[in-house]
């Protein structure tokens, strides 16, 4: 599903290289639950977000269900974003605007799908998730938990291949993130959701299938986990 | 989708009450000065177009020639000559009708008796002007001459009904005539307004000098309707020499001039329109629309401001698939909810102010719902306003990248939109600067030709038309008006001494050129007690006295005229004036009959028995003014019982000369506190963003141990910077313009320095005020709260 290619990222700065990311090359298959560890600065996130297609490597080739997507336009990855990829934020992004409900229609409204469908998704989703009582509240009258219930929902909503989730944990209590990591195993496995999720932490990591070991921008170690 | 992203609309103008309540106000404000202006734009513009077919309809207006056959002066009326010939001789000429406005006059059904506006014309004029009859038809209510149309309000007031069809009025104490029309009110932008009209045969059988055709007396208007497709260039080089064709003696040169133009385009020289009321009706634009985008400025730099709130929502946008297309969508969908809402606001704030905008402009304006025209413009202007304010933030949001949004969670805007903001800010003082110092300039140089001397004195000083009996009976009205104590010496005049009434050129005296003959002099026919009654000051000679039998055909000279004239000593000389050999007995100090800003005209003073209209009267100070206009009105009426009595100050006369620089003055000072006002408020928006984003910094920076004082100085000083740069940027400018107005005045002040400390000091003020608020509140709040946020 997912190749990447000798990638790159460097800042330059007066001169000066600095280096993200140094020859990662590796393969995703559909079906996977991948988690990306290693210490502060060691390129999680950018390698995530070149993953999803945020940021652009500066070198090296990057296939996503065998299109190369550095040469992609802008029109063509939102196509994708529309179609493929969900995205789940550690500070959980919801608008602040919109309502529960509201945020989880957004992408489909984006994926131009029709009434009754979107009223049918939004419904199912907010089942799914145990939210329905909350569906008309916004996202600042919600727990952090609840918060990132929406998120996911979110991403979900729109029915994705790929769920890309940055510390998804990152800001919550300890029970609430063992759902959140319940749900992600859930997804892959019922679903055959491919998962990504940048962490720090070895027990959301345990969940997954395979770990990538990054430290200073380098995959030190690509261990896949037995369980 | 459209329905959410209202929703969201009207939830983040809800959120955000304080810049919303800013935006809104702000551009009401601006979006009614704008509508209300282009509603008077509207008004003006449709001046004479009233008529059956506007781009045929022409005035003939003349161009004087002097003896080399250079034009000198271009006189928008015509002789009473000229309308019969033309239907004769050109064939394209599909209507023609003189008009005579023969001012206000006595019309009265039975004891029931009202003064109002008169006009002969001939019947053609109904072919012309499209007047909606209620009663009668346009094809015979002008066929026999004693009859009359009357307008709606008139027949109402005569009749209390407008059911008046074949009912007799009795008019000017003269004559019975028949009613044989009533149309509906004329519009006020009309230049041929009457209350009631008559045929011209009328004028012809009640004014004896009116049925000879006239080659030199331009005191009527011809209006003409062409043929369409008539080749106008072509007809006005042949009517070019009609007046000399039909009379070797007239050598002024003809033509005709689209009637709705003529309003706009009224200032000629060499015989070419050169502009006119227009200019004025520029000036209005312009400012309605600074006036907006002075608001629309307000509405960008908040948008902008609070970008560093709406990109997270844009960043989340584009990662759930929507398109820059959508997002920019959404933002101007906002703008436009925003201007709608405003535009509500601004309709209240029209319907407040149309009553005193009619008053200050002499204008009938009005919001009418029902017009279609009226909603389109409403429409466009809101939608275009919308468009303008919220292009640039949509642009501008939705260009933002996610991941920078997403990832660095303390964006900073770059360098170019600090500039860009910066840049608005300073374009919206230096327009609220401009319109301020023009409003002092144009109250100062107002005050200056106040101040001036008028030259007689102009105080207890009032008159009244001359009237029926008051013709005739004048010697009685004098004695009886003397004897009773009210008035110490009045006199009889052509015109009133307050403004400018008739000219006349073709003098003579000794010395004088054939050139000598085109100076046009200004002329006030007049008999004894003319320099008395008005307190003139004379230089040389005496004022007109029953003891000189000889003073039948004298006549006395303003010191500009006697100078114009080169006469060193004027007194005793001979002069030939209308072809008459008149003495020049005195010489008087020049005293403001024209503009007050401009030089005086030479003025011919004339003695003439046959010739008045007016009665000015010195009131007896030894008694009160409501003394004294009683027992005027008392001798009057009982010497003139038809008429009612119309007494003016003549101090009151002269104010009105002011009245279209106070309209400026009046107008530039509205608008630019409007313009200050809307500036400041965008001000204090931003300055509540700015303190809002530098909570943190702030925070930091008190427990370090930064006092209250340096914080204020920290958060104000940008903004005073902005404000001080377009104080630097608009000062050159506003003395440039406002010297170039004071030009037009032969007596003016001068741009000084003190409006423009004063207004510099002023603007910095109020924006320090307006600043500080904000600051304050940021540098006083406790540190703790602002260092949790993170």
């Amino acid at each position: 599903m997912i190749t990447l290619q000798n990638i790159e990222k460097y800042y330059a700065a007066k001169g000066l290289k600095s280096y993200i990311l140094r020859h990662v090359t590796t393969t995703i298959n559909q079906g996977e639950f991948v988690s990306i560890m290693g210490p502060s600065g060691a390129g999680k996130s950018t390698l995530l977000n070149i993953l999803g297609m945020l940021e652009e490597p500066t070198y090296g080739t990057y296939e996503f269900m065998g299109e190369d997507v550095t040469s992609m336009n802008e029109r063509k990855r939102i196509e994708l974003y529309r179609n493929h990829i969900g995205f789940v934020f550690q500070a959980y992004h919801l608008i602040d605007e919109m309502t529960v409900a509201e945020n989880i229609e957004a992408p489909l409204l984006y994926k131009k799908i029709g009434s009754s469908e979107r009223k049918s998704r939004v419904a199912d989703m907010l089942d799914r998730f145990n939210i329905v009582g909350k569906k008309d509240l916004f996202p600042n009258q919600l727990s952090g938990g609840q918060q990132q219930l929406v998120g996911i929902a979110r991403a979900l909503a729109a029915q994705p291949s790929i769920i890309l989730a940055d510390e998804p944990t990152g800001n919550l209590q300890s029970a609430q993130a063992l759902q959140i990591m319940d749900l992600f195993k859930k997804l892959n496995e019922e679903e055959n959701i491919t998962v990504i999720q940048v962490t720090h932490s070895e027990l959301n990591a345990s969940y997954g299938s395979r770990i990538l070991h990054l430290l200073d921008g380098v995959i030190k170690e690509d261990v896949s986990v037995l369980s | 989708m459209f329905k959410l992203n209202f929703k969201i609309a009207l939830r983040n103008i809800w959120k955000n009450k304080t810049s919303s309540l800013i935006n809104i106000s702000g551009l009401a404000i601006g979006l009614a000065a704008c509508l209300l202006l282009l509603l008077y734009v509207a008004y003006e513009w449709n001046f004479d177009r009233q008529t059956a077919d506007p781009s045929n309809t022409y005035k003939v207006i003349v161009n004087n020639v002097d003896a080399n056959g250079k034009i000198t002066g271009t006189w928008l009326a015509s002789t009473n000559a000229i309308a019969p010939l033309f239907k004769l001789e050109y064939p394209e000429v599909q209507a023609a009708a003189r008009i005579d406005a023969a001012g206000k006059k006595l019309i009265a059904n039975g004891r029931k008796s009202l003064k109002r506006a008169a006009c002969y014309a001939d019947p053609d004029i109904l072919n012309i002007f499209e007047y909606s009859f209620t009663a009668g038809d346009a094809s015979s209510a002008m066929a026999a001459p004693n009859s009359i149309i009357l307008t709606a309000s008139t027949a109402l007031e005569l009749f209390g009904s407008t059911d008046v069809l074949n009912k007799t009025v009795h008019y000017d104490d003269q004559i019975d005539l028949k009613v044989t029309g009533v149309i509906n009110d004329l519009p006020k932008n009309t230049s041929v307004a009457f209350d009631f009209l008559m045929p011209w045969s009328l004028d012809e059988a009640l004014n004896n000098w009116i049925k000879e055709p006239s080659w030199g007396n331009f005191n009527y208007n011809t209006i003409v309707r062409m043929v369409p497709g008539t080749d106008m260039d072509k007809f006005n080089q042949g009517i070019k020499d009609f007046m000399h064709r039909h009379n070797p003696n007239a050598n002024a040169q003809l033509l005709i001039f689209p009637l709705s133009r003529l309003h706009l385009y009224d200032t000629f020289q060499n015989g070419l329109s050169i502009g006119g009321k227009i200019e004025q009706l520029r000036l209005f634009m312009g400012l309605a629309i600074g006036i907006l985008l002075i608001a629309c400025i307000n509405f960008m730099n908040m948008a902008t401001a609070k970008s560093e709130k709406r990109a997270k929502e844009v960043g989340i946008k584009k990662t759930i698939g929507a398109t820059r297309s959508s997002l920019i969508s959404q933002f101007l969908m906002e703008s436009l909810v925003l201007t709608v809402l405003s535009s509500v606001l601004a309709i209240v704030l029209i319907e407040l102010c149309i009553p005193v905008f009619n008053n200050l402009l002499d204008t009938s304006l009005n919001l009418d719902y029902s017009n279609v025209s009226i909603w389109a413009g409403l429409v466009s202007v809101v939608v275009l306003t919308g468009l303008i304010s919220g292009s640039y933030p949509a642009f501008y949001l939705s260009a933002f990248n996610p991941v920078q949004i997403l990832r660095k969670r303390t964006f900073r805007s770059g360098l170019l939109t600090i500039n860009l903001r910066q840049v608005l800010v300073v374009t919206q003082f230096c327009f609220a600067i401009v319109l301020i110092i023009a409003t002092m300039v144009i109250y100062r140089q107002i005050q200056y030709i106040k101040n001036r001397p008028v030259g007689y004195d102009i105080n207890t000083l009032v008159q009244m038309p001359q009237e029926g009996e008051l013709y005739g009976k004048f010697d009685l009205l004098k004695d009886r008006l003397v004897k009773s104590g009210a008035v110490t010496s009045l006199y009889q005049s052509s015109g009133t001494i307050a403004h400018h009434t008739s000219s006349f050129s073709n003098m003579e005296w000794e010395g004088s050129t054939e050139a000598d003959k085109s100076i046009n002099f200004s002329q006030i026919a007049t008999t004894y007690d003319f320099v008395k009654t008005n307190g003139i000051k004379l230089i040389a000679g005496r004022d007109f006295s029953e003891n000189f039998a000889s003073d039948s055909a004298a006549l006395m000279l303003n010191s500009t005229a006697a100078k114009l004239m080169n006469l060193p000593d004027p007194i005793g000389q001979q002069v030939m004036y209308h072809g008459n050999k008149f003495t020049v007995v005195g010489v008087f100090e020049d005293f403001i009959q024209d503009a007050p800003g401009t030089k005086e005209t030479p003025l011919v003073v004339a003695f003439m028995k046959g010739w008045s209209g007016v009665v000015t009267m010195r009131l007896n100070t030894a008694n009160t003014v409501a003394e004294n206009l009683a027992t005027i009105e008392k001798v009057v009426k009982d010497i003139n019982p038809a008429y009612p009595l119309e007494l003016s100050f003549v101090d009151q006369l002269y104010a009105e000369k002011l009245k279209s620089q106070e309209v400026l003055g009046t107008l530039s000072n509205m608008f630019g506190g409007l313009a200050i006002f809307i500036s400041c408020l965008g001000l204090f928006g931003l300055a509540a963003y700015s303190a809002e984003q530098r909570t943190k910094e702030i925070g930091v920076r008190k427990v370090l141990g930064a006092s209250v004082a340096s914080l204020l100085q920290l958060l104000s000083v940008s903004f005073l910077k902005m404000v001080g740069f377009a104080i630097i940027i608009s000062i050159p400018l506003a003395t440039y313009m406002m010297n170039n107005w004071l030009k037009d005045f032969d007596y003016h002040t001068n741009v000084s320095w003190v409006v423009i400390i004063a207004t510099a000091f002023g603007t910095l003020a109020i924006a320090l005020l307006t600043v500080s608020y904000q600051a304050y509140k940021a540098a006083k709040a406790n540190p703790v709260d602002a260092l949790k946020y993170e």
